[in-house]
């Protein structure tokens, strides 16, 4: 069952499209969002989020079409998000700063402590929990905003470049959370890095100019990149099959699967 | 961990409140230094710098450093944002007049006041259209302009343009500051301060 379903979505920047007439269908699991820069993947990230409006097209999540704005709450308080530049008060310690966001998210106030400590520690910053956010380093901060985006329990959770920074072993980490997160959510994770989307991603959607360029598992990708051969693009299948299927969309090639 | 205190920590309310205090002890003093002024009753240049000095703080304090997540909130900003806005505007409104207390015949609180809600309303109206951060420039630049300009000008439109710097009973000064006010309030709590960085 799908819990986001995208109709005819249009996204402009001024003269630019940025999304153009896409439709999608996700349900339950980790789905991941691949695609060159410009592609549209954080376009699409802040559309769902109910971040931005789009052009044009139908946003429903969770049941809920979310271009009326008196529908957004309902859906807010069940949706997690990080976005690539999150910002945070420096003042804040880790703790203070994932509380902010569970009282944005109307978390009832007695639920708080428990739901931030739960979050906190599942990012691995347990032992950091009451230092100030300005002190810790660039990965701990992106865990600091990882945490913030399941301090809810999210039924929809949108990470938009959510590795960037981390090193190997919290990377590892990092998609062993995503993997329970995507046992119970909808989970969609904007990357450029597809051993990320191979180690821990159920489905996988590519994006190109602002179109949906493939669909599909991370197993139909390397089986695409498998047939290209040693001659392709990239160093593994994955990521052959990454740059075959942008080669097809681009010359029009139909048929990948 | 209470929300709401969370929240003023991140609008930097705490420092806020102490700048307010500290804008009125610094008028205050300057107010009784009566000897740097040539007219030992002019209260002018109080009455329109001290305001502005209010705003600046005012609109420092809409800035927001997680623009991109507080647009996820579940409940309307526009509630959060009136209540900061007109809440730190009534404190400051409170605490300038002590300035110019007694015997300051068309600069005194009537004159502060005003002088305040057009300065404030200008800072908001900046925070919706350039941010936060420079919510204070257009402000400056008015009232300094004025400041400069306004001296020996006479006729009614004066008395609108340049509304920092007249009596406290002009009804077009009264007019072009709340108008000031009015507009930068809306503006602002319809809108939010606008996002800086990368999205902005």
């Amino acid at each position: 069952m799908s819990t986001i379903r995208v109709t005819g979505l249009h996204v402009r920047h001024r003269r630019t499209v940025a999304l153009d007439t896409v439709d999608l269908a996700l349900g339950r699991g980790v789905h991941g969002l691949l695609g060159p820069n410009g592609a549209g993947k954080t376009s699409l990230i802040r559309v769902l989020s109910t971040v931005a409006r789009p052009s044009a097209g139908r946003v429903e999540i969770l049941g809920e079409d979310v271009g009326d704005p008196r529908r957004c709450g309902p859906v807010r308080a069940r949706l997690g998000y990080l976005p690539q530049e999150f910002g945070y008060y420096p003042g804040f310690t880790v703790s203070e700063f994932v509380a902010y966001v569970a009282w944005l998210k109307e978390l009832p106030a007695a639920d708080t402590p428990a739901a931030v400590a739960r979050a906190v520690a599942r990012v691995g910053l347990a032992d950091r929990a009451d230092a100030k956010v300005r002190t810790l380093s660039g990965g701990m901060i992106r865990r600091v905003g990882i945490a913030q985006a399941i301090v809810n329990d999210p039924d929809v959770l949108l990470l938009d470049e959510p590795t960037a920074g981390l090193d190997p072993e919290q990377r590892v980490e990092f998609r062993a959370l995503l993997r329970e997160l995507g046992a119970t959510a909808t989970v969609i994770v904007s990357t450029h890095l597809v051993e990320d989307v191979a180690a821990a991603c159920t489905e996988v959607t590519l994006l190109d100019a602002g179109r949906v360029a493939y669909r599909g598992t991370p197993a139909s990708l390397s089986a695409l990149g498998e047939r290209t051969g040693p001659d392709g693009m990239g160093d593994n299948p994955i990521e052959r099959g990454y740059s075959a299927a942008l080669r097809a969309h681009r010359t029009g090639a139909e048929a990948l699967r | 961990m209470n929300g709401v205190l969370l929240y003023a920590r991140s609008r930097a309310l705490p420092v806020t409140l102490a700048a307010l205090a500290g804008t009125t002890a610094f008028a205050v003093w300057a107010a009784d230094r009566m000897d740097t002024y040539l007219d030992p009753h002019r209260k002018l240049p109080l009455v329109a710098l001290a305001p502005l000095l209010a705003a600046a703080v005012i609109g420092g304090s809409l800035h927001t450093a997680s623009d991109e997540l507080d647009r996820t909130a579940v409940r309307p900003w526009w509630p959060r944002r009136q209540a900061q806005l007109l809440g730190l505007t009534a404190l400051a409104a409170a605490l300038l007049p002590l300035a110019v207390l007694g015997d300051t015949p068309g600069f005194g609180p009537p004159a502060m006041i005003r002088n305040l809600l057009g300065c404030t309303g200008i800072t908001a109206a900046a925070a919706a259209v350039l941010g936060a951060r420079l919510s204070w420039l257009p402000a400056f630049g008015y009232v300094t302009a004025v400041y400069l300009a306004s001296g020996g000008v006479r006729g009614r439109a004066v008395t609108v343009w340049a509304w920092p710097m007249q009596p406290g009973h002009e009804a077009g000064a009264w007019a072009a500051a709340g108008g000031a006010f009015l507009l930068g309030t809306v503006l602002y709590v319809v809108r939010g301060a606008r996002p800086e960085g990368p999205r902005g």
